[in-house]
C-alpha cells in the first residue's frame, strides 16, 4: 500500500488512467523475463514526458519510496522485478524516434523505443543500430542501455557501451543530468559507461543517442558441423586467431539444435554434437576473401560439413534457429531456465563437459547456445515448475555452472546483467575493495539506495553472511568483513 | 594557481619529510629527491607550468606502489603517478608537491594471448614496445598518439589519435585493469572475458580518470589481427572546406579507412619544411590509410578516390611500401615540434576539439577564422574522421598581449565544440588547464564527478587538483 500523501502526490501528477494502484492492474508488472521472481508493486506510474518523471521521482524521494524502472519487461536477471513497497515507473509511453542524423550517423530517441524500431527507422539511410540482443523485437533501448545488453553480432560492433553516445537521466532527487557528447568522445569522468550497465539504480534513462552504422553491402553466414565439441571450440580459437573477427560467431549443441530444428526448420544438421554459424560481413570482395579463409580454417579444424547462405533468405534462415533459441526450448519443456556466464573460450570443453555431467545428476535436459566468439555461455536448463523439488534442482544447477565460469576465470553474467538473480555470485566474483567502490558509487548518485533497491550490487553484509556458508578451497569468503 | 577548498589539512613540511625519508630509506636507488629529477618529473609537453614533487619513486610492483600509496594515505601526502611525461594538460605537475610515482621501470609485457587477441602489460610498457613485442605475433596494437606515450599513461588520459576512426580509443580498447585505490589495496577490474555485466563499468571509469580515482598498474588491451593489405595516400585540396567536406562524406557512406587525417595550408607548409616531403603543395591535405584484403583495401582507396576528385581534390599520392608510409606519417606525427620549430622562440599549446561529423566543417573553418582575426599563427592539423582537431597556437611568451589572445582562442575553440554538441577534449584530457571547459560542458554531471571522486578518495590525495574542480 503505498502512504496516502504520496499517492496524492501523484494523482496531481498524472492523469488517473497513469497511475495504478489495485491489484488487477499491478499484477501484470509484477515480473519480468525472470519468472522464478514475483513481487506486487505498491503502484505503478506510466509518465509520458520528463517534466512527470522529474515530478514523480522528487516525491518518492522525499517520502523514501522506492523506486523500480521497467522498459519492455524482458530483462532475464529481474532487473525490473518491483519493490512491494516502491513504485514501478514504466517508461513505455516514451515511444518516440527523436531525430536521425545520416551525417554524423546517430538516432536519438526516447527509452522506450523498441530496439529493433531504430533500426528499421534507420533504414532509409542505409543505416542500423548494431547491437541485437535476441529479444529485440521486444526490448527497449533504456533497458538496453540500463543492462550493457549485447547480442550476436557484438563480437564485431561491440555492446551497446560501444553504440551509445549519449544518455539523458533523472537521478532520484529529480536532477537532469546528460551523460556523454553527440561526438565521439567526452571530457571527464566516464559517467555515460558507469549508467550503461548499471540496472536502473543510478538513474531513470529519458533520452538516449545511439551511433548507427553503415549497412554492409553484403552478409554471409557459414554453418559448420562438428562430430565433437572440443573440435568445434578449437575451430573457433583458430578463426580468432587468424586475427579474424567475424560479425557472428555463435555455437549451439546438439539439445540445442534439435529443439531449434524443430521450430524453425533450418536444416540443421542433427547429429552433429555441435554446430557453428560464422558471419562475414563487408562489401562483395571482402566478403568472398574473409569466407574463404573461413571455410579454409573451419575445414582444418574438422567440420564435417560446411554451408555458406546463397542469399538473404537464406541467411535469415539459418540465424532465426539461434534466434529463437529460446522461444524454441520453451515449446518442448514447461519451463526452462537460461545461465549467462562468460569465460575465456579456452575453457570451453571443460565446462561444456561438467555441464554434461551434471545434466545427468540432476536428471536435468541442458542445451547450451554460446556467443562463441566472446567466451559468453548460455545454458537452458529445461524443468517444470509444478513437479515439486525441480525448481530447487534448476536453481542449484545454475548457481553450479555460475560458480564453475567464476573459476575459470570467466564473470557471473555476460550481458544479461546482476539484478536479483546474481547477486550472491557477486560476493564471489568480487573481492570487498571493489564491491565498496561499487556502493561508493550508488551512493554518490542515489545516497537514500531508493533507485532499484536490493539489485545488482550485494551490501557488504549480505557477502559476510554469504562468504560464511561459501567456503571454497578451506577459504572463507571476505575474511576483511566484520561479522557478528 | 588557486589551492581547492576541500584539499585540507596540508601535510606538514615534517610529515612531507618523514615520508621521503621512510621512502629512500625503502627504496635506496629507487626513491630520489635531485633537483634535476624532480624538474623533469614537474610537467608534461604542455604548457611549460612546472610544480615539483617532493620525491620521486620508481616501484617494480603492484605491491610497491600500494606500499607507497599506503604510506602517503596515512599521512595524507599527494600522490601524482608519471609515465614518460608527453601529457599536454599539465597532469603530472605535483601542484601541492607530495610523491611521484614514476612507473617507466614496470615495464614488462606480461602476457600475450594470440587466440583471444588480447595482451596484459605493466603500466610503464610504451606504445612502441608494445608493437615491438609482438613482432612475429601477427598482432598489433593500433592507438596511435603520435608521441611513444606510455600504456598506463594513453589509458589515464583515455588517449586516442590517428587510427580511431577505425579501433576507437584507450575506452573501447582496454579490457581490465589492475588499480592501487587510494588506501592502497589493489583492485583488478575487467578481465580476461570479452564481456561482463556485473558491477559498475570500474574499468571505464578508472580510464580517463588522469590518476585522480587510483594508480592503474597493468593494462588489459585488445589486439588486432596484421591486416593483410596497408597502404596510403595523399590528397591536396584547393581549399580547406573542400577537404573537409571529403572527409564528411567518405564517414557518411561508412568507408573503413583505417586514418584520415587533416593538415591545413599553415601545417602543411612547415611540415614540407620540417620533414622535408617532396612534391607538395603548402594546401589543404588529408592523408589517408587503408586496411583490409587486397579487394578491400583497392575498393575503399578507389570510393574514396571518387569523394576527393568530387571536392576539387588532386589525384592520390600513394605509399604503399612500409618506409614510404613510414616517412608520411612520421611527418604527421611530427606536425606540433615542425611548427615548434620553424617559428624559433615561440611558445606553443595544442587545442582539442571534437564535435559531431556533422558539425565538423562549421567548427573547423570558424576556428581557422578565428584564428587568423587574432592574428596568430595556429596550424590546424585533426583526426578528423572522428571529428577530433587540433589547432597548434604560436605564440611570443613574453607578450602579455599575445599569450592572452592565445588564451582567449583556444577557450573559444572549447567553448565553439561544446555549443555544436561536442567536447573540448577528444583525447589529451582535462588536466589543470580545462576544468572551467568541463563544467561549461557537462554542467550537473559535474557535481556528480566530484561527489564519485570523494567517494573513492576522500583525503584527495590521487593528482589533487586535476579533471575534477575541487
Amino acid at each position: 500500500m503505498l502512504d496516502a500523501s504520496v499517492h496524492a502526490q501523484l494523482a496531481a501528477i498524472l492523469p488517473a488512467a497513469a497511475l495504478l494502484t489495485s491489484p488487477e492492474d499491478t499484477r501484470p508488472y509484477e515480473c519480468d523475463g525472470l519468472t522464478l521472481f514475483r513481487a506486487q508493486p505498491a503502484a505503478v506510474v506510466l509518465p509520458e514526458n520528463e517534466a512527470q518523471v522529474v515530478a514523480i521521482l522528487k516525491a518518492c524521494h522525499e517520502a523514501h519510496v522506492p523506486v523500480v524502472a521497467r522498459g519492455a519487461g524482458t530483462s532475464l536477471s529481474g532487473g525490473a522485478l518491483p519493490d512491494p513497497l516502491g513504485v514501478v515507473l514504466s517508461l513505455a509511453k516514451f515511444r518516440r524516434i527523436l531525430a536521425i542524423d545520416p551525417l554524423t550517423r546517430t538516432a536519438t530517441v526516447q527509452p522506450g523505443v523498441r530496439n529493433l524500431a531504430i533500426s528499421e527507422a534507420a533504414a532509409v539511410h542505409g543505416l542500423y543500430y548494431a547491437p541485437d540482443p535476441s529479444s529485440q523485437i521486444a526490448c527497449s533501448i533504456g533497458g538496453n542501455v540500463a543492462e550493457n545488453a549485447g547480442g550476436v553480432h557484438c563480437l564485431k560492433y561491440g555492446l551497446t557501451v560501444h553504440n551509445v553516445r549519449r544518455v539523458r537521466g533523472v537521478l532520484i532527487t529529480g536532477e537532469v543530468v546528460e551523460f556523454g557528447s553527440e561526438a565521439q568522445d567526452s571530457a571527464g569522468y566516464d559517467l555515460l559507461a558507469l549508467i550503461t550497465g548499471s540496472e536502473g539504480l543510478l538513474a531513470v534513462i529519458t533520452e538516449v543517442t545511439v551511433r548507427l552504422c553503415p549497412k554492409p553491402q553484403l552478409a554471409q553466414v557459414a554453418l559448420a558441423a562438428f562430430a565433437d565439441v572440443e573440435q568445434a571450440g578449437a575451430a573457433v580459437g583458430a578463426i580468432i586467431g587468424a586475427g579474424i573477427i567475424p560479425a557472428g560467431l555463435e555455437m549451439m549443441d546438439q539439445p540445442a539444435t534439435r529443439a531449434v530444428e524443430q521450430f524453425v526448420h533450418a536444416d540443421y544438421p542433427l547429429d552433429a554434437a555441435a554446430v557453428l554459424l560464422v558471419e562475414s560481413d563487408g562489401t562483395q570482395e571482402e566478403v568472398a576473401a574473409e569466407m574463404a579463409e573461413i571455410k579454409r580454417l573451419l575445414a582444418e579444424s574438422g567440420a564435417t560439413q560446411i554451408r555458406v547462405s546463397k542469399d538473404e533468405a537464406q541467411r535469415l534462415l539459418l540465424w532465426s534457429g539461434r534466434k529463437a533459441a529460446f522461444p524454441a526450448v520453451g515449446r518442448i519443456s514447461p519451463d526452462y531456465y537460461c545461465i549467462d556466464g562468460t569465460i575465456p573460450r579456452a575453457a570451453l570443453p571443460r565446462v561444456l563437459r561438467e555441464i554434461a555431467a551434471w545434466s545427468k545428476e540432476f536428471g536435468l535436459t541442458c542445451a547450451n547456445v554460446f556467443h562463441a566468439g566472446d567466451g559468453n555461455l548460455h545454458p537452458l536448463i529445461l524443468f517444470d515448475a509444478n513437479k515439486p523439488g525441480e525448481s530447487e534442482k534448476t536453481i542449484e544447477f545454475g548457481d553450479r555452472i555460475l560458480q564453475l565460469c567464476i573459476e575459470a576465470g570467466g564473470t557471473i553474467t555476460g550481458e544479461h546483467g546482476v539484478g536479483v538473480e546474481k547477486l550472491s555470485s557477486m560476493c564471489v566474483q568480487f573481492t570487498s575493495a571493489e564491491l565498496e567502490r561499487f556502493l561508493a558509487i550508488k551512493l554518490a548518485f542515489d545516497e537514500r539506495g531508493l533507485l532499484n533497491p536490493g539489485k545488482a550490487v550485494p551490501t557488504l553484509a549480505r557477502c559476510g553472511e554469504f562468504g560464511k556458508k561459501h567456503v571454497h578451497a578451506g577459504q572463507v569468503l571476505h575474511p576483511d568483513i566484520p561479522r557478528f | 594557481m588557486n589551492a581547492p577548498a576541500d584539499l585540507r589539512a596540508r601535510p606538514s613540511a615534517d610529515e612531507v619529510a618523514a615520508v621521503v625519508g621512510k621512502l629512500t630509506q625503502d627504496f635506496p636507488d629507487r626513491a630520489v629527491t635531485s633537483n634535476a629529477v624532480r624538474e623533469q618529473h614537474g610537467h608534461g609537453e604542455g604548457m611549460a607550468d612546472a610544480a615539483l614533487p617532493d620525491v620521486v619513486v620508481f616501484p617494480h610492483t603492484n605491491d610497491e606502489v600500494a606500499g607507497i600509496v599506503r604510506l602517503c594515505h596515512a599521512s595524507h601526502i599527494p600522490v601524482i603517478a608519471f609515465g614518460i611525461g608527453t601529457s599536454l594538460e599539465g597532469h603530472v605537475a605535483a601542484l601541492y608537491g607530495g610523491v611521484c610515482i614514476d612507473l617507466s621501470q614496470m615495464n614488462r609485457m606480461l602476457e600475450v594471448n594470440g587466440e583471444d587477441l588480447d595482451c596484459r602489460v605493466q603500466a610503464g610498457v610504451t606504445r612502441e614496445q608494445v608493437n615491438a613485442e609482438l613482432k612475429g605475433t601477427g598482432l598489433f596494437f593500433p592507438i596511435d598518439p603520435g608521441a611513444n606515450a606510455t600504456i598506463g599513461g594513453m589509458a589515464s588520459t583515455r588517449a586516442s589519435g590517428t587510427n580511431a576512426v577505425r579501433y576507437g580509443t584507450m575506452r573501447e580498447n582496454v579490457l581490465g585493469l589492475t588499480v592501487v585505490t587510494p588506501d592502497g589495496r589493489i583492485v583488478r577490474t575487467g578481465g580476461r572475458a570479452r564481456k561482463s555485466a556485473a558491477g559498475y563499468d570500474l574499468t571505464r571509469l578508472f580510464v580517463g580518470a588522469e590518476g585522480t580515482l587510483g594508480i592503474i598498474t597493468e593494462i588489459q588491451l585488445r589486439l588486432y589481427g596484421i591486416p593483410e593489405a596497408i597502404s596510403a595516400a595523399v590528397c591536396q585540396f584547393p581549399d580547406l572546406k573542400s577537404a573537409v567536406d571529403t572527409v564528411i562524406v567518405a564517414m557518411q557512406h561508412g568507408i573503413p579507412v583505417a586514418r584520415i587525417e587533416l593538415l591545413d595550408d599553415v601545417q602543411m607548409d612547415v611540415c614540407i619544411k620540417y620533414s622535408k616531403l617532396e612534391g607538395y603543395k603548402s594546401a589543404p591535405t588529408l592523408f589517408f590509410e587503408f586496411h583490409g584484403s587486397n579487394a578491400g583495401v583497392q575498393e575503399q582507396a578507389e570510393m574514396m578516390q571518387g569523394i576527393a576528385a568530387e571536392h576539387g581534390g588532386s589525384a592520390f599520392e600513394w605509399a604503399t611500401r612500409a618506409e614510404d608510409r613510414g616517412r608520411l606519417w612520421k611527418a604527421r606525427h611530427s606536425a606540433y615540434y615542425a611548427s615548434k620549430a620553424c617559428y624559433p622562440g615561440k611558445e606553443a599549446f595544442a587545442t582539442d576539439a571534437c564535435v559531431p561529423i556533422s558539425r565538423l566543417a562549421d567548427c573547423v573553418l570558424e576556428s581557422k577564422a578565428d584564428a587568423d582575426a587574432t592574428g596568430l599563427v595556429a596550424p590546424i592539423v585533426g583526426h578528423v574522421g572522428d571529428g577530433n582537431f587540433h589547432l597548434t597556437v604560436l605564440f611570443d611568451g613574453n607578450s602579455k598581449a599575445e599569450r592572452a589572445a592565445a588564451e582567449g582562442l583556444a577557450k573559444r575553440v572549447s567553448m565553439r565544440a561544446i555549443a555544436m554538441g561536442g567536447t573540448c577534449t577528444g583525447e589529451h584530457g582535462i588536466g589543470v588547464h580545462k576544468l572551467e571547459a568541463l563544467v561549461a560542458e557537462h554542467g550537473e554531471a559535474v557535481e556528480l564527478m566530484q561527489t564519485i571522486k570523494r567517494a573513492l578518495d576522500p583525503r584527495n590525495i590521487m593528482n589533487p587538483g586535476k579533471t575534477v574542480p575541487p
